[in-house]
């Protein structure tokens, strides 16, 4: 009798024990908003994947366009409320004060390791000997073109040399064809077109870097070289004309809408060949090239300016930074492959190429591969916020044509002392 | 006009005309670009490249207008909207006729004060408190809750409100409110019964120029909540700008939209608003 | 009279309520500010106290606080000499109309009023674009291409189409007011003045206008501080490009505090902003003694 009541009161019990083991909550950020395409449907998949993995964990995601994202992080930051994994950059104005603010967990570098990262792709992640982050994405920066309005314009050779591509410009705008479109509000993607200029130029990817820490002065002829040759570019009526206002979702438009033969921007836009809000026609004819070297420069076509950008990282004030750290592994192992599936991104771990993968997605895996050297992140990234808004103002007046190359480096100059003197 | 003159009649003709033909020109200018995004928002976003100037939206694609109103989450953001700035401004023309009231017609020592904090409230910009309000209302786990907005909202548009109540007080004469007084009225009734029916136009000035600022209002909304569940209907034209940057179309479609309520309610009170208005600018 | 009307306990109810909110919400935080003005925080981590030295980065060293000020009082002038008078005329022009032709356009003239900013900005930004816009569209098709500039990247034109903007938004605020007042005024006096043999113009220049200071004054106020506190326009249009020739007051804090991470400079630039507010507000005033408020 005793014992039949002992396991009538137990079986009465064990449900209730089950329905209280907790649900946990994890809670992510990310810049994606959409979720049924690109990356965010990539995130979305692996979620799914690791929920099915580990019942009794949900996941529950925030996301903004980029800069309000930025911003919003940097707000939690200060209130202690960031989500317990987020997506954020490996670059110093963004991680380092996480790192300095110890905000974030430091990962064991040598278990991620086995996930295939690109060289330097950990490495860029690394503050003070820890490995804080894991890449998500490579960047390069390369140059996307329409091949029917190559035609169009009657140009069958996709050119070598800046003043070969600069040279374009003309027979383009004959036909009424912008001839390149970039993000020029943001004037970030001309900050690396300036850096991407001076290694054309010199044949060395670290001078920026020297200058930022005060070894040499961006007011160096190398430097004002790179700066006239890049508002030459506009001055040669390369862009579209409303360079300063136009923004990213704007230029982006302007190429995938047939009105732009060229479209100067990163690797993790070869989605462009499978955006359905564009014609077939456009998805049909949109293929990448590499940035054209300088005819009087020592940099060759094979210096490949990429960074690792992307990447995520877990907040040391959570209280799932066990299960966070968990889920940065999954990522690891489960992100290349369904990212390139989904034609998203570039990952930053070696991919295996598809047959049926578009063109863009083929030419940049080739362009990757013949890659002989890598620049690492460029110098607007490299330093504090205050010097990225300075320079960006700097390359704004520049492509606006109210200052003289001088007139710019001497800014730029300017601010990089400031900023050394602040750290 | 006893002018005989056929050339001075041919004048005020002349003048006649070319008044209206301003007055054409600038509804015109007032309207025509929300009547450019309409036609847009109906047609693709290609179409958008062309040559013309306007175009008609032949066939209309209706689809815009589906795709903003699910992707942009319309209704969910709209009544997130209608709660918070439905008790928000309740709260600070409430908040305001007593405020008005007390500085008009009574006689205390901090008057000056207050007087002072209006002006101050009217000038500080949003900006300004976004960071320190985020981390004083965390102090209180007001984050991510729509009485964060509320609050901020009354308190924002208590100013201008109460120097609305304030001009309209001392165009009220005092005679009526004596005479309730003397016949024994308590002040509650006082206020309520005999003030409140008779400053129905300035209220209905205030409340729906509330509504209608505080429907509008993104920065902070976007800054104080994150649950995408709390937000409110200006978000909707947010969510566009990384996802369909390229589908200007759905964009326009979803400008519209979020643009219908506020007009709706213009409107339906746009005879009120211009009374209202006296009592406020007017004489103080 | 003593008595009711100084109740403390009736003041106490009407005031504090009101007075606590603002307190909480507005006040509290802008001690904060004066406060987080003082240090060199990058808005999040660690900081040091360095006294006035953001306020003195600002007045002597920094060229784009000065070229936002200006701009901001560009604004306001274009505001209170050119928008302020085409709304008194347009308002004295519909007081002449017929009744319903007057609501008709009294409606339509207020619609840009009511638009949240975001749609007002973005709605600009496509009219003005220079490859697909309507504007330059429409001075193709009647010959004036020349004048089909970019709008706003055009280092000459960029301010005054921000300005435009601006200025089209609050037109119809404007003309509210004034139509208001104007309904006010007394017929006797317009038929007085006729009588005498007043044209229209000495009828409404020495009549009507005098007549309404109050209104006018109230509307310069408003107009100097709506000036001051101008944001979102211009930051979702050209952000205070091309170089910072369309930098206002508002944008410029603003980008400081969450973009550049200077957030203590940028609460100096706030405190700054409040206080030149102030005292244009008082100057106004001073200015407009018949003003309402």
């Amino acid at each position: 009798m005793k014992l039949r009541t002992w396991l009538l009161h137990s079986l009465l019990v064990l449900p209730s024990l089950a329905l209280s083991a907790d649900k946990v909550t994890v809670k992510m950020g990310d810049n994606l908003p959409d979720r049924t395409n690109g990356w965010g449907a990539v995130v979305e998949t692996i979620n799914a994947e690791f929920k099915a993995a580990n019942p009794g964990v949900d996941i529950v995601t925030e996301s903004y366009p980029d800069q309000p994202y930025q911003e919003k992080i940097k707000i939690y930051a200060t209130a202690k409320q960031l989500p317990d994994v987020f997506k954020y950059w490996s670059f110093s104005t963004l991680l380092k004060p996480m790192v300095d603010g110890s905000f974030v967990v430091p990962l064991d570098q040598a278990s991620f390791a086995k996930y295939g990262y690109l060289p330097g792709a950990l490495e860029s992640n690394v503050y003070n000997g820890k490995l804080y982050g894991i890449p998500v994405s490579a960047d390069l920066w390369v140059v996307y073109y329409n091949k029917k309005l190559f035609k169009d314009a009657g140009i069958d050779k996709l050119p070598a040399t800046l003043e070969e591509m600069v040279a374009l410009a003309p027979k383009f705008k004959a036909k009424g064809i912008i001839p390149m479109t970039t993000d020029g509000k943001d004037a970030w993607p001309l900050a690396i077109t300036f850096d991407q200029l001076v290694w054309r130029l010199s044949g060395d990817a670290t001078l920026p870097r020297q200058a930022l820490a005060r070894k040499i002065k961006f007011t160096d002829p190398v430097f004002v070289k790179a700066a006239t040759l890049l508002q030459g570019m506009v001055r040669a009526g390369m862009f579209q004309e409303d360079l300063g206002v136009s923004d990213y979702g704007a230029s982006r438009n302007l190429f995938g809408q047939g009105k732009a033969a060229m479209y100067l921007m990163g690797s993790w836009e070869l989605g462009l060949a499978t955006d359905a809000s564009f014609s077939e026609g456009f998805r049909a004819n949109v293929d990448v090239f590499k940035f054209p070297t300088v005819a009087s420069g020592k940099g060759k076509t094979d210096d490949l300016f990429a960074w690792y950008g992307g990447n995520y990282v877990v907040s040391a004030a959570s209280k799932n930074a066990a299960l966070g750290v968990k889920y940065l592994e999954f990522y690891a192992k489960r992100f290349p492959a369904i990212a390139w599936e989904k034609q998203a991104t570039f990952p930053a771990q070696t991919v295996a190429a598809r047959p049926n993968d578009s063109p863009v997605a083929k030419s940049l895996l080739r362009i990757a591969a013949e890659a002989k050297a890598t620049s690492g992140t460029a110098a607007l990234d490299l330093s504090t916020s205050a010097f990225k808004e300075d320079i960006q103002n700097a390359i704004r007046e520049l492509s606006s044509l109210l200052v003289t190359p001088e007139e710019f480096t001497a800014k730029v100059d300017a601010a990089a002392a400031k900023a050394a003197r602040k750290q | 006009m006893p002018h005989a003159n056929p050339t001075y009649r041919l004048q005020r003709q002349a003048l006649k005309l070319a008044l209206y033909l301003t007055l054409f020109l600038v509804a015109v200018m007032q309207l025509f670009p929300l009547i450019w995004v309409a036609s847009y928002s109906l047609q693709k976003s290609g179409d958008l490249f062309g040559g013309e100037l306007l175009r008609l939206p032949l066939p209309p694609q209706w689809d815009n207008y589906v795709r903003a109103f699910r992707d942009g989450k319309v209704l969910q953001y709209s009544l997130n909207s209608l709660f918070v700035v439905s008790v928000s401004t309740a709260l600070s023309t409430a908040l305001a006729f007593c405020l008005a009231y007390a500085i008009t017609r009574l006689q205390w020592r901090l008057r000056g004060v207050a007087l002072g904090a209006i002006t101050l409230g009217m000038v500080l910009p949003i900006h300004t408190t976004l960071l320190p309000n985020f981390i004083w209302f965390g102090y209180f786990g007001l984050i991510d809750t729509h009485l964060a907005l509320i609050i901020t909202y009354t308190a924002f548009t208590l100013p201008f409100n109460t120097l609305v109540y304030m001009g309209h007080f001392a165009n009220l004469p005092r005679a009526i409110e004596e005479a309730a007084l003397m016949d024994g009225a308590s002040w509650p009734r006082l206020l309520w019964s005999v003030v409140m029916p008779m400053s129905v136009p300035a209220t209905v000035t205030v409340g729906v120029m509330t509504f209608l600022g505080n429907w509008n209002e993104f920065i902070m909304a976007n800054t104080f909540l994150s649950t995408d569940d709390k937000r409110t209907l200006p978000f909707s034209i947010i969510r566009f700008q990384g996802q369909y940057s390229s589908d200007y179309a759905v964009q326009f479609a979803c400008m519209v939209l979020v643009a219908l309520p506020a007009l709706a309610l213009y409107f339906a009170f746009s005879n009120r608003i211009m009374e209202g208005a006296t009592a406020g600018a007017v004489k103080g | 009279m003593k008595g009711p009307f100084e109740s403390k306990a009736l003041v106490a109810c009407l005031v504090i309520p009101a007075l606590s909110v603002m307190v909480f919400a507005m006040l509290i935080p802008l001690g904060f500010s004066i406060y987080y003005s003082l240090t060199d925080w990058s808005g999040f981590g660690v900081y040091r106290f360095i006294g006035l030295e953001n306020y003195r980065e600002i007045l002597m060293d920094d060229a784009v606080f000065w070229r936002a000020l200006w701009n901001t009082l560009l604004l306001m002038l274009v505001t209170i000499l050119i928008q302020n008078p085409i709304a008194f005329a347009l308002a004295a022009v519909l007081t002449h109309v017929s009744k319903r032709l007057s609501k008709v356009l009294r409606t339509i003239y207020f619609v840009p009023a009511v638009l949240s900013l975001v749609i007002i900005a973005k709605m600009w930004v496509s009219i003005f674009n220079p490859t697909y816009g309507v504007l330059n569209k429409a001075l193709v098709a009647v010959g004036l291409q020349s004048l089909a500039v970019s709008w706003l990247s055009n280092p000459h034109t960029a301010i005054w189409a921000v300005i435009f903007i601006i200025v089209w938004q609050g037109f119809g605020w404007a003309m509210l007011f004034y139509y208001a007042g104007l309904m006010t005024v007394p017929k006797d006096l317009e038929e007085a003045a006729r009588v005498d043999g007043a044209g229209w113009f000495a009828t409404y220049a020495y009549i009507i206008v005098p007549y309404l200071y109050p209104v006018i004054g109230a509307v310069v106020i408003i107009d100097v501080i709506s000036s001051m506190k101008q944001m979102e326009l211009i930051l979702l249009s050209t952000a205070g490009g091309p170089g910072q020739l369309t930098q206002f007051l508002g944008v410029y804090l603003y980008q400081k505090a969450f973009a550049a991470g200077e957030y203590g400079y940028g609460n100096a630039l706030s405190v700054l902003f409040v206080a030149i507010s102030i005292g244009l507000t008082l100057l106004a005033r001073r200015a407009m003694p018949a003003a309402a408020t």
